[in-house]
């Protein structure tokens, strides 16, 4: 076994993923790019090429060329209103083809229809996020082959670097045209935002668009161009409205979490950044929610302006724009109406794909131009090194989204949570999984106040000048984790086998932590 | 065969950070069962306090303790088994 820079044992080698010697996690920024993009298969489509159009998931599943032990990848736009992901998995069993390796950017709860296929070995491999029942599944050693996860950048770089391979890409088109042109904000499925498909398109060998809202060609706007899509498929739903978009996300009303959003919006009021021009991204949960409203009163307090609002947008970041305080988003995913609305109308609204908003091997990832992040975590340990990945039980429940990403590239990185979680501590002194390394964490912000890492003294005496004028608590990390211990008494460890059921890469593709098999069926 | 009076009595709630215990004899020996989120993690805790809490109440009897837990940490499980073992036994709570 070999360690990695975060001091994570790895096996040289590891069944259905390879060998890891050379790809071990050196460090956030150790690694860089050389040699050229890899591409798709060239074709092309003439006047005497007959039509896009299949009437169903299936005919488009024939018409691709798509056979068992291929690649197919999807995107998690529709969220957990998603019919797509079980239709064609569906079919493709019913036309005899197995042994897939499904790549889809998240599965949610509504794909656990996926999972007598998953016994059945139609899919045998998932490289992508696993929530809920299938991430059980594969705690439990359900799956034949280890998942492998990567992040919103990491996973287009793995594409453009030539890392995956995809065969035939599934894009779920909320409204397309017959010569494949597709956008997600129009039709009974809008979702706003597709920018996670952009690369699936770019570099799939073939591109299958499903909608459910064929419009007269061409539409407009156009998210995916129809340059890139081989077939259109017909079917009558694509997903369920009320579960790909929420009707409205909604700031914490629990006191503690405020107390914890507070702690955290005075942090950034702190810190160097808050000036006029200051960048941030804070997601959809309650306590990112909170700081964003708790700093909508700081920077009209101090008469500041944001010139951009970055990642999944909600309606509250819309908010923030129409008051002007927000000059420009740039979405990767609209987290609820008030966003797909927003996209769908307002020019400075932006839609941007994985590539742009987190890809580590390009020339503009909007992450590198973030100034403040606001993230959350199952855990974090003395090191600072937070894991989003696996439970308190070892089970692996999340996928890591852009987390590694917005960190590494954000001046200010900030992970906001309490203390605990019921009687569980989310201070440890090793996280179960490394997800993001310490490196790029700047300060864990709890009820009990900010912990800076002691890499950040910059921000240490920025706290310290700004206690003058508003109370900001300050607690070092040995003192929090020992307050952690206190409350909480000691844990059972996690027990495991060896074998490896997941693979968290880091965003360059090299491997910063493995998840084992759970000993036992976790009751 | 002849019947036995069984009793069960309940303290607690399963709302997040409390546990629900429910004390149910008699049985022939003591049974300590944990079930809920903190289990996998904390189940010897979990046990130890039960038994500090039983046996702190004089208890020799055989009973079942059931714990459900929801993230309760330790004085308030020991609360909710006092409270549950003392309705069981029919005394008031002084």
């Amino acid at each position: 076994m070999e360690l990695n820079a975060v001091h994570r044992e790895i096996p040289p080698r590891i069944d259905g993923y390879g060998d890891t010697s050379g790809k071990l996690f050196e460090g956030a920024f150790a690694r860089h790019p050389s040699g050229y993009r890899s591409g798709a298969r060239m074709r092309s489509f003439t006047p005497n090429s007959g039509s896009k159009l299949s009437g169903s998931i299936k005919d488009a599943i024939k018409a691709s060329g798509l056979k068992s032990g291929m690649t197919i990848s999807f995107h998690h736009h529709l969220r957990n209103g998603d019919y797509v992901v079980n239709q064609v998995i569906k079919s493709c069993a019913e036309l005899g083809i197995g042994d897939l390796t499904i790549f889809p950017t998240a599965l949610f709860e509504v794909h656990k229809g996926i999972i007598p296929y998953i016994k059945s070995g139609v899919v045998s491999r998932i490289m992508g996020s696993v929530n809920g029942a299938i991430g059980r599944l594969v705690s439990e050693g359900g799956l034949g082959s280890p998942v492998v996860l990567r992040s919103h950048g990491g996973r287009p770089r793995a594409v453009i670097s030539g890392d995956v391979h995809i065969d035939v890409a599934f894009i779920a088109a909320p409204t397309a045209d017959r010569a494949g042109n597709i956008s997600g904000q129009m039709g009974s499925a809008a979702c706003g935002s597709i920018g996670y498909a952009f690369t699936d398109a770019e570099y799939a060998d073939v591109v299958v668009a499903i909608t459910d809202n064929l419009q007269s060609y061409p539409i407009s706007p156009v998210s995916i161009s129809g340059i890139f899509v081989d077939l259109v498929a017909v079917t009558d739903f694509i997903g369920d409205p009320a579960g790909i978009v929420s009707g409205t996300t909604r700031v914490t009303r629990d006191p503690l979490r405020l107390l914890i959003a507070k702690y955290a919006s005075r942090l950034i009021e702190a810190s160097p950044y808050f000036m006029d021009g200051i960048s941030f991204q804070t997601g959809a949960g309650g306590i990112p929610l909170a700081v964003t409203s708790f700093m909508r009163e700081a920077m009209k307090r101090r008469d500041i302006r944001a010139s951009f609002g970055l990642g999944g947008i909600t309606g509250y970041f819309v908010d923030l724009m129409k008051e002007g305080l927000v000059q420009k988003l740039m979405d990767v995913q609209s987290f609820d109406l008030e966003a797909a609305r927003s996209i769908a109308s307002n020019p400075d609204h932006i839609e941007i794909s994985a590539d742009w908003y987190a890809n580590p091997w390009n020339c503009g990832a909007a992450v590198n131009m973030l100034d403040v992040v606001i993230l959350g975590a199952t855990e974090v340990d003395v090191d600072f090194n937070a894991n989003v990945n696996t439970e308190a039980d070892g089970a692996l429940l999340h996928g890591i989204g852009g987390h590694q990403d917005t960190a590494a590239g954000a001046k200010l990185t900030i992970i906001a949570q309490p203390l605990t979680r019921g009687r569980i501590p989310c201070v440890v002194d090793r996280v179960h999984t490394v997800t993001t390394p310490g490196d790029v964490v700047d300060a864990i912000v709890t009820e009990f106040g900010v912990t800076i890492n002691p890499k950040r003294i910059d921000l240490l005496d920025a706290c310290v000048d700004f206690a003058a004028s508003r109370e900001i608590p300050l607690i070092p990390m040995d003192e929090l984790a020992a307050k952690a211990k206190s409350m909480c008494g000691a844990m059972e460890p996690i027990r495991t086998t060896d074998r490896v059921v997941a693979i968290v890469e880091w965003r360059d593709g090299t491997v910063i932590d493995i998840v084992r098999q759970l000993e036992k069926q976790v009751s | 065969m002849e019947s036995m009076d069984f009793k069960t009595s309940q303290a607690g709630t399963l709302e997040s950070m409390d546990c629900l215990v429910t004390v149910t004899g008699p049985s022939d020996v003591r049974i300590i069962e944990v079930s809920g989120g903190s289990a996998s993690r904390f189940r010897t805790a979990i046990e130890l306090k039960v038994n500090e809490v039983l046996d702190g109440m004089g208890c020799d009897a055989g009973v079942r303790v059931t714990v459900q837990d929801n993230g309760a940490f330790g004085v308030v499980l020991g609360a909710r088994v006092e409270a549950a073992f003392a309705r069981y036994r029919g005394g008031a709570l002084s």
